[in-house]
């Protein structure tokens, strides 16, 4: 089936022909100097090299490379577009990284049902264009959407500025085909069907950050757009009351589609970005807030969010005039994590969730951690959710900044651990946040969890040593504390 | 503690469909449920979970247990955060109770599962019912941020958490919900909340059996003009009947939204009815009236069954949203072949149908096996929701386990190795 011409033999692995065998000759990169490019995806600060990336055009080529590296026990995970900041995809073992960005295709679009089934390596975005002239869209809106694909998504559970209505990636997952780690494929909710009697592994497999199996195939929800759509910005001079003015909407009964605030730090740095708008300097935080939906019922919500914030002291308020309008300022925003390099060397985005009210709590808080470890700490903040993205703007050729960096942002997660929150709310644990698991579940639960990835990924050859902790260090400790008290 | 201890009174539901316990244990703490599992794992016993015993019909499983673990008794609200639209309750809690206590704070669970008064949300959630208004708000699995769960050997695990959004770790709610009760007992649930809606309404379009095609392609349009519906559920001419005295399909047509957002929907509907259709607007009252009937309609295992001879079935089906005209139209034949009193309602813009059965012993065994070939070949499936005990045991209750059952069966034997908890009421027998 997979033939392999043997002038064309490139290495001196047996491995590697072997892999090259079944994806052919091209679609295998093996030389160091290739493989540079995969040694980390958008968390920078750990790197390693892979044994090999593979490009694999079909779910027969995933399964058979699957099947390889399990048979001959090498390590091995899945990559899209590389934009995970969690280094979910970094190749901590000398994985073979099985690359699904040749499976790039949309495969179908049922209008009537409002369904789409792509191929893992379609990038979010393009699925949105393919069928906006008929009116319909993807709802999951990651800000990395115009390159990140939705295999991706579906591993990280990717979120959204528009999350906050229409829900994250796992409510918009219809039906998957799974490469397990042994190389079986199964195909799980087939044509989309809800309810299909069983566990739901369609909710276990979203978000399992791809150490339960590789989805080759994704059948997704469409949505009808909006008929309207609006946009609100306010300035205020006061963190507390912008924060009091996201409560007040919320409890106002509105449901907005997003509602975004920046606090002065990142207004600095979108400013000072490619998409600045022109927001004042001076102004301790901003509102983005948008409502969308049957145009006849948006107009009162809007005046209600304009009368919520001016309760709230904005200092100015104003409602998108146009559709470029809007556009910048979502440029502006969705830009926000890029824009910070404009005003420092080095940035470390987090990922805390904190129940709402407790935002300002929270945020004094992670000023004192920024005054603490002497790093400038801006926050960009899906309020609407409780999201919180702090960035924490250091310089990686100060010895020991680095370090720093990572300790403040520890630090700012069990921030929100404390007040009941979680340590990530979109962006996932990989490598990045496995220690600090540990901030919101017990040793028990941590097992609870391993003990399900041996059902799919026994052997653990599958993108090992990612989303849990070091294991049972703790255990061991207190194991050992225990014989010790017996004694 | 004494499990004898934890016997208090409760509603025994009809033991005509199985799932009973040679003894009933009602806990009314976490500490007390965790003690029952770790104590009946130890000694080898079988536990029946259960909340106020609507779903005893529900699952395969066996006529009797060494315990009924009722949860009935264990109940309330443990935390509403208001500003943070999420509620923290207990698995006995009855879903009229929430709505009701959420309701003084303009706040409601979007979930509109049947028998409000009698179903817990604990019961809800593990055997995943959602209502018509599921087309909008979503299922269960939309809605729980948040369990604590107890496991078999008596631990508490805690999945999820408190806030909206959360990707830390396997998103381990999802096991649960749906999972018929038999990985671990739910003790606590965490819901996300949804304010409730300024302003509702109900329109209900009613065609002729002759023109079922016309509702067929006015949903289709309805769907892809920009209307937002909070339902689109096709009820068959026998429900309608019943319902709302027309002997016609319905198509139950919600809006839920600011008023100005109704009444422009509302209006879309009138201009765009097809011709020889009729339309019924209920007012927010009547409609509130509606939906309780609506809810209140199938039957349920607290309930006596009737005396005569006939016997009640109900049966949950899943298809692509559209096939629901088919699988509903398909009870008429069922009505006529095998001669039985045939109910049914599908949403069709969620895929999710109920047929409910009326009739002789052979008649049941012969019209469910049609209902599910006829919904595989339209690649849905069949699960019977309800039927008695000894029916159920010569019928096939969730159909054929999938080729990825070896999964299920791993799963259930790393979190419930002793089969403890609701042994064969799953799939496959799991």
């Amino acid at each position: 089936m997979f033939s392999l011409n043997k002038k064309k033999k490139l290495s001196g692995d047996r491995y590697i022909d072997q892999l090259a065998n079944i994806v052919g000759t091209d679609d295998i990169l093996f030389k160091k100097a290739d493989l540079l490019s995969y040694d980390c995806d958008g968390f920078a600060i750990e790197k390693a090299l892979p044994k090999a990336v593979v490009f694999p055009k079909n779910t027969e080529e995933v399964a058979a490379l699957v099947k390889y590296c399990s048979e001959h026990q090498i390590p091995f995970l899945a990559r899209g577009a590389g934009t995970g900041l969690s280094g979910g995809a970094i190749p901590l073992n000398e994985e073979v990284i099985i690359s699904l960005v040749k499976m790039k295709k949309l495969l179908s679009v049922d209008y009537e049902n409002r369904q789409a089934v792509v191929q893992p390596g379609f990038v979010n975005l393009k699925l949105t264009n393919s069928i906006s002239d008929k009116g319909y869209y993807y709802a999951p809106d990651p800000s990395s959407q115009y390159v990140c694909t939705i295999g991706g998504n579906v591993a990280e559970n990717a979120g959204g500025a528009h999350c906050l209505k229409y829900g994250v990636t796992t409510n918009h997952i219809l039906g998957l085909e799974v490469v397990l780690p042994n190389g079986e494929v199964i195909e799980i909710s087939e044509n989309g069907i809800p309810d299909t009697p069983g566990y739901d592994l369609l909710g276990l497999l979203t978000g399992s950050e791809g150490t339960l199996g590789i989805v080759t195939k994704i059948t997704v929800r469409i949505l009808k757009n909006p008929q309207g759509k609006q946009t609100v910005l306010a300035y205020f001079d006061d963190v507390e009351d912008g924060s009091h003015a996201v409560s007040d909407i919320v409890s106002a009964g509105i449901v907005p589609a997003a509602l975004e605030m920046m606090d002065k730090i990142a207004i600095e740095g979108v400013e000072a970005g490619a998409f600045p708008v022109g927001h004042p300097k001076d102004i301790e935080a901003l509102l983005l807030i948008e409502v969308d939906g049957i145009t006849a019922g948006i107009e009162e919500q809007i005046e209600e969010i304009l009368q919520v914030c001016h309760v709230r002291n904005v200092r100015e308020v104003k409602v998108a005039q146009s559709e470029e309008e809007r556009g910048a300022w979502w440029a502006n925003r969705k830009t926000g994590f890029g824009a910070m390099g404009a005003i420092s060397p080095d940035y470390l985005v987090q990922d805390g969730v904190i129940p709402r009210s407790t935002l300002p709590g929270v945020l004094s808080n992670i000023a004192k951690i920024s005054k603490e470890y002497g790093l400038r700490i801006a926050n960009i903040f899906h309020a609407g959710d409780g999201n919180l993205h702090p960035l924490i703007l250091f310089d990686s050729r100060v010895p020991g900044e680095t370090e720093k960096a990572l300790k403040a942002g520890s630090a700012c997660l069990k921030a929100c651990a404390d007040v009941g929150g979680s340590i990530t709310g979109e962006h996932g644990v990989g490598i990045e946040k496995k220690e600090e698991m540990r901030f919101i579940f017990s040793d028990e639960e941590l097992e609870a969890q391993t003990r399900i990835r041996e059902v799919f990924n026994p052997e653990n050859l599958l993108n090992q040593g990612k989303l849990f902790p070091t294991p049972s260090r703790c255990m061991d400790v207190k194991k050992i504390v225990k014989d010790t008290v017996a004694h | 503690m004494e499990l004898k201890e934890l016997m208090n009174e409760i509603r025994v539901p009809n033991k005509a469909f199985g799932h009973n316990g040679v003894t009933v244990l009602t806990p009314t703490s976490e500490s007390e449920l965790s003690m029952v599992l770790r104590s009946a794992q130890e000694e080898g016993k079988k536990i029946s979970v259960m909340g106020r015993g609507t779903k005893q019909g529900y699952g395969g499983g066996m006529e009797e247990y060494d315990y009924l673990l009722s949860l009935a008794k264990y109940k309330g609200i443990v935390e509403h955060t208001v500003g943070d639209m999420t509620v923290t309750l207990k698995p006995g809690t009855t879903i009229a109770e929430l709505q009701n206590y959420l309701k003084e704070h303009n706040q409601m669970a979007a979930i509109d599962p049947a028998w409000p008064d009698d179903s817990t949300i604990g019961g809800v959630i593990a055997a995943n019912e959602s209502g018509p208004k599921r087309l909008m708000y979503g299922s269960a699995r939309d809605l729980v941020i948040g369990l604590r769960v107890v496991y078999p050997d008596g631990s508490v695990i805690r999945t999820g958490g408190k806030v909206v959004k959360n990707v830390a770790g396997y998103d381990m709610n999802k096991l649960f919900i749906g999972s018929m009760g038999t990985l671990g007992v739910i003790s606590e649930i965490t819901l996300k909340l949804r304010p409730v809606p300024k302003y509702e309404s109900l329109i209900i379009l009613s065609a002729t059996e002759d023109l079922l095609g016309k509702l067929r392609a006015f949903a289709v349009q309805l769907q892809d003009s920009m209307l937002e519906p909070a339902s689109l559920e096709l009820l068959n001419p026998t429900l309608s009947y019943k319902l709302l005295n027309k002997h016609a399909y319905s198509l139950l047509i919600s809006f839920e939204d600011v008023e100005n957002s109704v009444q422009y929907q509302e209006n879309w509907v009138e201009e765009h009815k097809p011709d020889s259709t009729e339309i019924t607007q209920l007012s927010l009252q009547e409609a509130k009236g509606f939906w309780a009937q609506f809810a209140a309609n199938a039957p349920n295992s607290l309930q006596e069954m009737c005396d005569d001879a006939e016997i009640e079935g109900v049966l949950k089906l899943g298809s692509k949203n559209l096939d629901v005209f088919e699988l509903i139209e398909e009870s008429r034949r069922i009505q006529e072949k095998y001669d039985m009193k045939v109910e049914a309602h599908g949403g069709a813009g969620h895929g999710v149908s109920h047929i409910i059965l009326k009739g002789s012993e052979t008649s049941m065994k012969q019209a469910i096996p049609h209902i599910r070939n006829f919904a595989e070949q339209k690649s849905g499936h069949a699960a019977i929701k309800h039927l008695p005990f000894n029916l159920r045991s010569e019928v096939n209750v969730w159909g054929e386990p999938p080729s990825y059952f070896f999964l299920f069966k791993g799963i259930k034997a790393k979190v419930d190795p002793h089969n403890t908890l609701n042994y064969k009421r799953f799939i496959g027998g799991i």
